[in-house]
């Protein structure tokens, strides 16, 4: 008994020893190991589960990368990614974000320049259009993951070519609409949110305007191009082109009106294309793509938007961080988001792969409306003055103001909080 | 002398926690701090308070606040005096219905604010389940400005009722038992026994419920921020979550100290008002009562 007793604790001894060999031997591997950690909205950190592994597969020994699965919402996550950058401690080396936040994070110093470790022949293999919004005064901090532009949708069966001009647009819908043959013209994104400016951004630049620029730091808002953009927008509500209900609408409802037949133009962003070319979908074959209208001798305009990656400067791996973005922006990397998850490429590669257009023969029409891509102003207080835009348009689209009062007041609003906020008194 | 030795502590006391942070709000509240000076304070004059007195945004949410308050701690006084009522009653385990009833006041906001968000959710919830299980559209209660605002005071409603249940309570187990006697000997009404003894002689317990929960409404921010986010359209946001937003999303400190200034003004403002019609009316009435 004695003996057995004895026998068995030697035994533990021994066992417990073999334990603590085999947990400390993972652990002097690890170390050697850099961990490096880059936050996503959820989308994007599901999207890119297969991606991220095989960076983890390639590197193995040398680099783990690990993502911080971001909440959903794009304003949730940047109030997470400004509320731990403020305190000065951050718990990720890179971030992924939307090209709006782009000045804000830089101005506040919480971005590394990546000027060092992308030169000009890695700028060169971006599509055009594409290398637009990663830089921020003159230093480049943003690589990008994905493009996204506005696109203006149009159906193949109702009319042979797309309208090219306001006036355009509005003279075919009225003549199907007075046909029967569509009940609504043309559906865009009327609710007062991000998507607002969006549209209202393609409008002002079509008609000839800027929004706001970053140079002369001058708003154009209550000049005749910012005054005609909302009043031609309320005007399409007011003469029955668009529906009431599109002061409502954001993208999904822009959408299901356009993909039961119900309007004979949308506008709206890439991913809307695979929507509208599913099995089940009424418009399956006849939609078209274009880019949004403008006057004559205007260069038609579509908004960018994109999300890119960047490095943080409180990072302490950031050469490992730049290998993981180079892979997760290559043109392979590209093709597989592409192809899986439909997401527009960046690189000039994928745009002149036969094999893709073969396959996908709208990438040329998506590459055409890349080129035309216009930034959203790349101001760092960009959020407030686009709160501010969407409320007078929305005043402005609901009858409740004249668009050249509203207009009037959103240029007079965004100019007092550019000057409080310490910009640059006019 | 002896006098103001003796309240020296509490002044410095109240100095450090009430004055001091207000001063410094009102210092920054005249200068430029927000990400584009560097978050450096450069002196703007009266540039906040220009944006401040333009601001629809500021104004809106100020509407909207003094909205959710008044509804929600009015349904809330409404709701809690007939609880009151009934609590008051000699009943059978009364001790635990008394206790049980305080639950929803116990829970975090938090939690129960992400728990109404889900009740109300569209098209998860139970209610749009429910009203599309009818065959009626969905509702999409939180996504409509007409109607999120009125979601946010029902969850407060559900929230602190009990707590004014409970302070109207006290105020009638502190009624004389003999007074509703008198009133019965008398041959008055139920009714008339309610308005003339409970009311008048509970009005100071009213009066401090209603204090404590506007102070508390005017200032909401948890309930909305996890129910809401303030959106759509900012039609829930409140003050105190676009002084939030001004400092923590837009960066702009300067302003976001302006928020809370200017707020602080109009609150007192709008509780020396209250006051002074409050004491209007006791005179009154002290007067009629005289007479």
């Amino acid at each position: 008994m004695m003996f057995s007793r004895r026998k068995f604790s030697s035994l533990l001894l021994g066992l417990i020893c073999l334990v603590a060999l085999i947990s400390t031997t993972p652990a002097l591997v690890a170390s050697q190991i850099e961990t490096i950690s880059i936050l996503m909205p959820a989308p994007f950190a599901d999207s890119t589960v297969k991606l991220v592994d095989n960076f983890n597969t390639l590197y193995k020994n040398q680099i783990h990368l690990n993502v911080i699965r971001g909440p959903r919402q794009t304003e949730s996550m940047s109030d997470l990614a400004i509320s731990s950058l403020l305190l000065g401690d951050t718990p990720f080396d890179g971030l992924l974000m939307d090209i709006t936040w782009l000045p804000k994070y830089a101005r506040a110093g919480w971005l590394e320049g990546l000027d060092p470790y992308f030169d000009e022949t890695d700028i060169a293999d971006l599509a055009s259009g594409a290398e637009k919004g990663n830089d921020f005064e003159g230093t480049l901090y943003r690589w990008p993951l994905v493009a996204d532009m506005g696109l203006l949708f149009w159906r193949t069966d109702l009319m042979n070519t797309p309208p090219k001009t306001p006036s355009e647009l509005v003279s075919i819908s009225n003549q199907l609409q007075t046909q029967g043959k569509v009940p609504w013209g043309y559906v865009w994104q009327g609710r007062q949110y991000e998507g607002l400016s969006c549209v209202y951004l393609e409008m002002i630049d079509g008609f000839g305007g800027d929004w706001f620029d970053v140079n002369n730091q001058s708003l154009g808002l209550n000049e005749v191009p910012g005054v005609e953009a909302a009043q031609w927008l309320t005007d399409l509500i007011e003469t029955g082109i668009s529906p009431r209900a599109v002061t409502t609408f954001a993208e999904p409802e822009a959408l299901r009106n356009f993909q039961s037949g119900e309007s004979a133009f949308m506008r709206n962003w890439p991913y809307a294309w695979a929507e509208l070319q599913k099995q089940d979908s009424p418009v399956r074959g006849k939609i078209g793509i274009s880019t949004m209208v403008s006057l004559p001798g205007v260069e038609p305009a579509s908004t960018l938007g994109s999300w890119g990656f960047t490095l943080l400067r409180g990072s302490n791996h950031k050469d490992a961080v730049i290998k993981a973005i180079k892979y997760l922006t290559s043109a392979e990397a590209q093709r597989v988001m592409f192809i899986e998850h439909g997401y527009t490429p960046t690189v000039k590669a994928l745009y002149e792969d036969l094999e893709l257009i073969q396959d996908y023969p709208h990438l040329a029409l998506l590459s055409r409306a890349l080129n035309n891509a216009v930034l959203r102003p790349e101001t760092p207080i960009y959020a407030q003055i686009s709160d501010v835009l969407q409320r007078s348009l929305s005043a402005s689209l609901t009858g409740e103001e004249k668009p050249k009062l509203s207009m009037n007041r959103a240029d007079r609003s965004s100019e007092q909080i550019l000057v409080a906020a310490g910009g640059t008194p006019s | 002398m002896i006098l103001i030795a003796l309240l020296l502590p509490s002044i410095i006391f109240l100095g450090i926690v009430f004055g001091f942070p207000l001063l410094s709000y009102l210092w920054l509240s005249l200068h430029a701090n927000s990400v584009l000076t560097s978050f450096r304070s450069i002196f703007n004059g009266w540039a906040n308070w220009n944006r401040f007195i333009h601001d629809y945004r500021y104004w809106q949410d100020f509407l909207q606040t003094i909205r959710f308050s008044v509804a929600s701690v009015g349904i809330e006084l409404l709701l809690g005096l007939i609880i009151a009522l009934i609590l008051h009653r000699p009943m059978k385990f009364r001790g635990w219905i008394r206790s049980s009833s305080l639950i929803p006041w116990a829970l975090p906001t938090t939690v129960m604010a992400l728990g109404w968000r889900w009740i109300f959710n569209s098209p998860f919830g139970p209610i749009d389940q429910f009203t599309t299980a009818l065959g009626a559209q969905s509702l999409n209660i939180l996504g409509n400005p007409s109607t999120a605002w009125i979601a946010t005071v029902y969850s407060d409603v559900w929230k602190t009722t009990p707590f004014v249940a409970l302070i109207l309570l006290a105020g009638l187990q502190s009624i004389p038992a003999d007074l509703y006697e008198a009133c019965r000997l008398e041959g008055a009404s139920a009714s008339s026994c309610f308005r003339r003894i409970t009311l008048p002689l509970l009005m100071p317990y009213i009066g401090l419920a209603a204090m404590f929960r506007l102070a508390q409404a005017f200032g909401v921010f948890d309930l909305i921020q996890v129910m809401t986010g303030g959106g759509p359209a900012s039609s829930t946001e409140s003050i105190a979550l676009y002084a939030y937003l001004n400092a923590l999303r837009f960066l702009d400190f300067g302003y976001g100290a302006t928020i809370i200034i200017g707020s602080f003004i109009l609150l007192s403002i709008l509780v020396a008002s209250c006051w002074f019609f409050v004491h209007l009316f006791n005179r009154k009435r002290s007067i009629m009562i005289t007479k």
